[in-house]
């Protein structure tokens, strides 16, 4: 009985809770927009006119970005601690944190999503060789 | 899925344009809302700390944040079917989130007769939520799907959205009078704004008849800002003015419903109707004149121009021949007349030339 009621106190609190959770989502703007969520759920066939909802499914994403964009960051990091250490002088002027493949696909596959940086075929020998054209 | 450099984009750009139109993602009506997601996703990157991108990475990434949008939207659809519901609601999605974080793993994972309110990963959105900084979006975002300019503009949305809450409100409350003089409130919103979409129909009609819509309306509102009139045309402007003066009239009621109240009633617009109805027919019958008008000036002139190289001795038939010679430009004329007029013509000169 003692176990029970605590367990139904305990779905309670959970209960209010979650519906607390969806009524701050109306305060909350998430950084990816209504229309775009709306757009994509409503192509998957999803339909629900609640906006919490599609707030819920904008914050869920930005976690996910969020998330795996930190993962990106830290590999990016570890890369440069580790290329720093082996020849510090030349790398001095590139230590920006880019976003690239590599750190992105490493990530990814954290996530289940597998990506592999396409091979790049250069049409001649000096088309991919300054670095600066090749970075943004 | 993308190549690492900017000298691959242009090809890929070519290849994305003759990919098949089934492919959800990669279609050309979705370049807009993929541009967004990039916007969103970059906007997301910066905030994590990264000073920059590689074009490629965050095309991948804003790609796979829409395919996760995408497949929320799957599984919590899925879901609510199964539950014999078209709408979904909260518990179809935290169901798509698990599904989709299964893999992951979440708080609570392993209980086999959990309870979908008190989800993990609920509660780690709700913790992120209270984490994260609130950065808003760079751009207002306009409501999706965009609509071309060139396509006319969406009707009123009590048009459409009325009739839905028309039926509700017929299948709720049965509260005799107050729920009727609900219903005729709700017509005759829905007539209103059924007569402001006819309006708009017609006043895009009449936008329509001219070949460039903005210049045209730029003339009506201004006479001063009209094309200027050549030397010829004098006799005609006169004439054209009055129809295009109630042009101007007619155009303008109807461009007052348009923006303006929506508060007012029916009979109000009677009168803009009739105005408007009459002028339409007006500026018809002003256009059809003005192309009547036009033709014989442009003759004239180009008569002139034939004249002055012309001689002077054969001016009467010289003239006529002219004036054929123009008909047949204006194609009024098919091509078997016009040899045969070049016979006569052949034949007259040689005879006039025999006589010298």
């Amino acid at each position: 009985m003692n176990h029970n009621r605590q367990s139904n106190d305990g779905k309670h609190d959970d209960d209010s809770a979650l519906s607390d959770f969806l009524a701050s989502l109306m305060d909350y703007t998430p950084t990816i927009p209504d229309e775009l969520v709306e757009h994509y759920l409503a192509k998957s066939g999803f339909q629900c006119p609640d906006v919490r909802l599609i707030r819920l499914v904008a914050v869920a994403t930005q976690k996910f970005v969020a998330e795996v964009a930190n993962d990106a960051l830290q590999h990016c990091k570890a890369r440069q601690a580790a290329v720093v250490k082996d020849k510090r002088e030349k790398q001095q002027k590139d230590k920006r944190l880019i976003l690239t493949m590599d750190d992105l696909s490493k990530s990814l596959r954290e996530y289940g999503v597998n990506v592999k940086q396409q091979e790049y075929f250069a049409d001649s020998p000096s088309t991919g060789i300054d670095p600066a054209t090749r970075d943004e | 899925m993308n190549n690492g450099c900017l000298e691959n984009r242009k090809k890929e750009h070519d290849n994305s344009q003759k990919r098949p139109k089934s492919y959800k993602f990669g279609s050309k009506s979705d370049d807009f809302a993929l541009a967004i997601a990039k916007v969103a996703v970059a906007q997301l990157c910066e905030s994590v700390g990264f000073q920059s991108f590689h074009l490629s990475a965050l095309e991948t990434l804003s790609d796979v944040s829409v395919r996760y949008i995408y497949s929320i939207g799957k599984t919590a659809n899925l879901s609510a079917n199964l539950a014999g519901r078209v709408e979904g609601n909260v518990f179809d999605i935290i169901h798509g989130l698990e599904d989709l974080g299964s893999n992951l793993g979440f708080s609570g994972a392993s209980d086999v007769d959990r309870c979908v309110v008190s989800s993990g990963v609920v509660k780690d959105i709700t913790h992120f939520v209270g984490v994260s900084d609130f950065i808003p979006f760079a751009y207002d975002v306009p409501g999706f799907p965009v609509v071309k300019d060139w396509l006319p503009a969406f009707p009123d949305p009590e048009t459409y959205a009325t009739r839905l809450s028309v039926e509700n409100e017929t299948m709720g409350v049965s509260n005799g009078k107050k729920t009727e003089s609900k219903l005729e409130r709700v017509e005759r919103k829905m007539d209103r704004s059924l007569l402001n979409l006819q309006l708009r129909f017609a006043h895009n009609e009449n936008k329509g008849g001219s070949s460039h819509g903005s210049g045209y309306v730029a003339t009506e509102s201004n006479p001063y800002l009209a094309a200027p009139l050549h030397v010829g045309e004098k006799e005609v402007s006169p004439v054209v003015l009055p129809t295009k003066l109630s042009n101007e009239v007619a155009l303008r009621n109807p461009v007052h419903v348009d923006v303006g109240n929506h508060v007012s009633v029916l009979e109000t617009f009677a009168p803009a109707i009739e105005a408007m109805k009459s002028g339409l027919c007006d500026s018809d019958n002003g256009k059809k004149k003005l192309l009547y008008d036009q033709r014989p000036t442009v003759r004239f002139k180009i008569g002139i121009g034939k004249k002055s190289l012309g001689t002077i001795s054969d001016f009467g038939s010289q003239n006529e021949e002219d004036l054929l010679k123009i008909a047949s430009w204006f194609g009024n004329d098919n091509e078997k007349d016009d040899k045969k007029r070049r016979v006569e013509k052949i034949l007259k000169e040689s005879v006039e030339s025999s006589k010298e």
